[in-house]
């Protein structure tokens, strides 16, 4: 039943937007349901590292430590998304850029979004995997459009067209893997867990275009070069809580989907394969934000491009595949998760109050609105993995990982990009914050939303004392490490 | 009988989706489409007599359904209010050069496709890389060509490749998998034909040309 | 040497000969009568022939012996090409010639001679259509090549008797995607190599469309009658080789003199119900322009190569 919970809330909560529409009395429901999957990714959580793996609906939903911990980034990361929405929601429709029934359908909307993304990290079968991710391209599609602009509308269209074909790819690989498994003795189907223990008997030379094909496609929905292209564009037009939520988690989302392909690919294949398909697109990618960051002029382009770096160095930490790296490049997913959602809602608020996503456009912010501009500040701090926020944990492990396992050039190189990113984010954002403000507006400073003081709180919690979150990773790491 | 029939119908596969590449009205590209749907359907028929499974047949007339007559209506309800654009008039890589990339694709798809025949050789398997061709192609039309519309049957195209290659290489991935791929592909369609519309309101036409306020 | 083989020897180039103009009197009339004009009967391209015999030779001034011997060149390898081609006994006179790519070759070195003897001339019409006919000829020779090989790969030889025999034995062979796709493709290739529309229209004489009338505007007289005897026997062989191909029933496979009629009557057949559609269809497709031709003929290669791709491929 604790299974079902993360799918069927939102999908109430979807419903209740459908009946109900946009009125005082369901401003909150959102944050609400966001809030009850929080609350079940840790009682699953405490549940599977007590007592083990659970599944449920005939063996269509299962979860491992590795699901609950997913849950978890996204019940963390929607709960300051939504809890973010009716402040960003208010405004837009004060300024009259939207109307109850937009806003409606948003909540709607991102409901069902959650509901996908809950589904694809809980589902058994690769093949379900499948299906809730390609989902969630659909729900988000419209909420890319939103504003129907002509450039929210060129976003969505790049975003649904790249990532569809992208996924289609994951789809073939995912017949192709189902081909190999069909002569194994053993398996049956896209099971993952079966897949798993079988994987040393699918045949390698069918099983190496399954998994090409298929880290090739989850990969573009996890933004990861050479299909990154939508990335961009459909994190910059789509309103603040929802480039939040795409940013934070659903690009996680489909690297999990990774994750679990590399388990098979390192049992059937040896580490070898995926580990050079994994580090090429991680290298590509961090090379590309690096190049694309230094001359950046939009701020939210910024913070979107600094999402492929980070998924790239996600990506080549799930590259390095030791204990070690594993679990740095969760803890990244998680800590990137928050901090980037309240990055990319505070990117929302500053345009908001100046219109303009040009970063020549907002000078001396910290003058205007210091709230703000502290906040947006310290998340980019974070971002670049300042103490004491838990990306610096992560990428320090990460390094360390990657300098024992022998891929030390790679390591320097990836290293010296992140340096450069970090160069360049800074450069951006002290344009934004400092300096004479352009225009002198007497505004009364609007207080802070305390979802997104609580999600920097949360990120330097993490950076400093993890809890009991290390346990929960060490056993999320287990079944991915393959000695073989 | 079997093998004739099976291999008709990839060769009608491969066929249609080479005349998509060759022709630049889109009604005829809407008209291709259909048929290629149509000879799907009849490939998953002859798969269906040959296990003797009254599943596949279902299946079979699903894929028709949906195919060959959802999907093109909802295509040629698209091009009906498209007005006056009704051709594929410069694509990125003209005509002749897209033919001759499509004999490329065609190598490509049969040398990379070796292991997956090797795995099972039957008379079924040794058709995978027609499935593989039709997809190689539809990306190839997704991304040369610069109408919305084109792009659109590019997308479908690589779909229908990876529906025959699934059907080709098993019996399906399992009905629950089947059944969610084919809505993806409904719904996928849909949203796509409302942001052509709004497309259409926005900038009105098209032509993806139009589509250069987002760039670095 | 069989004595089928022989004999077939002696009845295909007499029968190409003697019918060629008549089929491309059948074709003209076709479209005379589609398009609403009475027409010059099927026996008026061999009375221009004993019009053109009659005639003095003449040659341009400044030609050399190349504009001399181009039109014997051109009739000689068409009527060896009559020789070997199985098209009313599957034996051939020289089997070794039979060979796919030895008639292919034959055929293309018809069409080059010719061509330099346009270049030959001087003239800029002459020039034109030269490197206009090479431009279609580099295209086409490769989709011929390619789209017969598709059909020799089953049978594991390329000599064209062997061919044709197989599939005799094996009818369902004709409807397989192989033989559909490389169908497709040769026809386009026909049409193109022979100069019918949609890529040039062998009636016009206007500079910016003509290609084979611009090569030939300066023969004159019993080169002239050479030359379009020549293109008439070269679109039959082409007409015979199609329909053999594909459709191989009635052609004869032993010596006997009854076997022998049924060949020649299913060659006149088949050819000129061929021609005929060719005819009918010509009246309603307009003329492609030039810089479209590439991309016929390139779609045209590329289904040879699919042809040959699914030989490999499919069971």
């Amino acid at each position: 039943m604790t299974l079902l919970v993360p799918v069927a809330v939102p999908v109430l909560g979807a419903l209740t937007y459908l009946v109900f529409g946009w009125r005082r009395a369901t401003t909150w429901v959102s944050a609400l349901s966001a809030g009850v999957v929080l609350g079940a990714a840790i009682f699953l959580a405490v549940g599977v590292s007590r007592s083990g793996p659970v599944a449920a609906v005939a063996g269509l939903l299962r979860a491992d430590a590795l699901s609950a911990f997913m849950l978890l980034v996204i019940g963390a990361v929607g709960l300051v998304a939504t809890a973010a929405t009716p402040a960003y929601l208010r405004e837009e429709i004060a300024a009259g850029r939207a109307t109850a029934r937009t806003a409606a359908r948003h909540s709607l909307l991102v409901q069902l979004f959650l509901a996908t993304m809950a589904l694809a990290v809980l589902a058994a079968n690769l093949g379900v995997v499948w299906v809730a991710v390609e989902a969630t391209t659909i729900v988000t599609a419209f909420l890319v459009g939103q504003r129907r602009t002509r450039a929210s509308v060129e976003a969505a269209w790049k975003y649904v067209v790249i990532c569809s074909a992208g996924i289609a790819l994951a789809l073939l690989g995912a017949i192709v893997l189902n081909f190999a498994a069909a002569h194994t003795r053993g398996t049956t189907g896209l099971d993952l867990v079966a897949l798993t223990t079988h994987a040393s008997g699918l045949d390698p030379g069918v099983t190496r275009i399954a998994i090409a094909l298929l880290v090739l496609g989850f990969g573009t929905k996890a933004g990861l070069a050479p299909l990154h292209a939508w990335l961009p564009d459909a994190h910059s037009q789509a309103p603040a809580p929802v480039s939040a939520l795409m940013s934070g988690v659903l690009l996680s989302v489909a690297f999990y989907a990774i994750l679990r392909v590399k388990v098979i690919s390192d049992a059937a294949l040896g580490v070898g394969f995926a580990r050079t398909l994994l580090v090429v697109m991680a290298l590509a990618s961090l090379v590309l934000a690096a190049s694309l960051l230094i001359s950046q002029r939009d701020y939210k382009r910024m913070l979107a491009y600094s999402s492929i770096e980070h998924l790239g160095l996600v990506a080549f930490g799930a590259a390095i595949g030791s204990p070690l790296a594993l679990t740095a490049a969760l803890l990244h997913v998680l800590g990137h998760g928050l901090v980037k959602a309240v990055l990319f809602l505070s990117a929302g608020r500053v345009l908001q109050i100046t219109g303009t996503s040009r970063i020549d456009g907002v000078r001396g912010l910290i003058a205007r609105r210091s709230a703000l501009a502290t906040t947006f500040g310290l998340g980019v701090l974070a971002l670049i993995g300042l103490p004491p926020f838990s990306l610096f944990a992560s990428e320090l492990g990460i390094v360390r990982a990657g300098f024992t396992a022998g891929l030390g050039w790679f390591t320097s190189v990836a290293l010296l990009l992140v340096l450069v990113i970090a160069a360049a984010l800074i450069t951006g954002t002290s344009r934004m914050l400092l300096g004479e403000p352009s225009t002198v507006d007497a505004e009364a400073a609007s207080p802070i939303p305390i979802a997104l003081a609580g999600g920097l709180l949360a990120c330097a919690v993490l950076g400093v004392a993890a809890g009991p979150l290390p346990s929960l990773l060490d056993l999320a790491t287990q079944p991915l490490v393959v000695t073989r | 009988m079997y093998v004739q029939l099976l291999d008709l119908a990839c060769g009608a596969l491969l066929l249609t989706a080479v005349l998509v590449l060759w022709r630049r009205e889109l009604t005829v590209i809407i008209r291709m489409f259909a048929l290629q749907g149509a000879a799907l359907a009849v490939l998953v028929g002859v798969l269906a007599a040959q296990e003797n499974s009254a599943e596949l047949w279902a299946v079979a007339v699903g894929v028709f359904a949906l195919r060959a007559v959802v999907l093109p209506y909802l295509l040629r309800r698209a091009l009906a209010g498209a007005g006056e654009s009704r051709r594929e008039t410069r694509p990125l890589v003209n005509v002749s050069a897209s033919l001759l990339a499509a004999a490329v694709l065609t190598l490509l798809a049969y040398a990379v496709s070796q292991p997956l025949v090797e795995l099972a050789p039957s008379a079924a398997t040794q058709a995978i890389p027609v499935g593989i061709t039709v997809v190689l192609i539809g990306f190839f039309v997704l991304v040369t060509r610069r109408r919305a519309l084109s792009q659109l049957v590019g997308f479908l195209l690589m779909d229908n490749g990876i529906t025959a290659v699934g059907f080709l290489a098993t019996t399906g991935v399992g009905l629950v998998v089947e059944l969610g791929v084919s809505l993806d592909v409904l719904l996928a369609v849909l949203v796509l034909q409302v942001l052509t519309t709004r497309m259409r309101e926005t900038f009105g036409d098209t032509d993806l040309d139009e589509l250069r306020e987002l760039r670095d | 040497m069989s004595a089928l083989g022989v004999i077939g020897g002696v009845v295909q180039p007499v029968l190409i000969v003697a019918g060629s103009p008549l089929l491309v009197g059948l074709m003209r009339q076709v479209r005379a009568r589609l398009e609403g004009r009475a027409g010059a009967g099927v026996g008026q391209p061999w009375r221009d022939l004993r019009k053109l015999l009659r005639k003095e030779r003449i040659a341009p001034r400044g030609t050399s012996e190349v504009f001399r011997f181009a039109p014997l060149v051109l009739v000689a390898t068409t009527l060896v090409v009559a020789v070997v081609v199985p098209f009313v006994a599957t034996e051939s006179a020289l089997d070794p010639v039979a060979d796919l790519f030895a008639v292919v070759a034959l055929l293309a070195l018809g069409a080059v001679a010719l061509a330099l003897a346009g270049l030959d001339t001087g003239t800029a019409f002459g020039g034109m259509g030269a490197s206009r006919e090479m431009t279609i000829l580099a295209l086409v020779e490769p989709t011929l090549l390619v789209a017969i090989f598709a059909l020799s790969v089953r049978v594991g030889s390329t000599n064209l008797g062997a061919i044709v025999s197989s599939t005799l034995h094996d009818p369902a062979r004709v409807i397989s995607p192989v033989s559909l796709l490389a169908a497709v493709a040769l026809i386009v290739v026909i049409v193109a190599e022979t100069g019918r529309i949609p890529v040039d229209n062998p009636s016009t004489h206007l500079e910016l469309t003509m290609v084979h009338e611009a090569m030939v505007l300066e023969h004159a007289g019993p080169d002239l009658a050479l030359v379009e005897l020549a293109s008439a026997m070269r679109l039959s062989v082409f007409l015979g080789l199609l329909a053999n191909l594909f459709v191989p029933w009635g052609i004869a496979t032993e010596a006997t003199p009854l076997a022998l009629l049924i060949g020649v009557l299913a060659l006149v057949v088949k050819v000129g119900v061929l021609g005929g559609l060719l005819a009918a269809g010509e009246v309603f497709v307009a003329k492609l322009r030039l810089f479209r031709v590439p991309e016929l003929l390139a779609g045209s290669f590329l289904l040879a190569l699919l042809a040959v791709a699914a030989s490999f491929f499919l069971a």
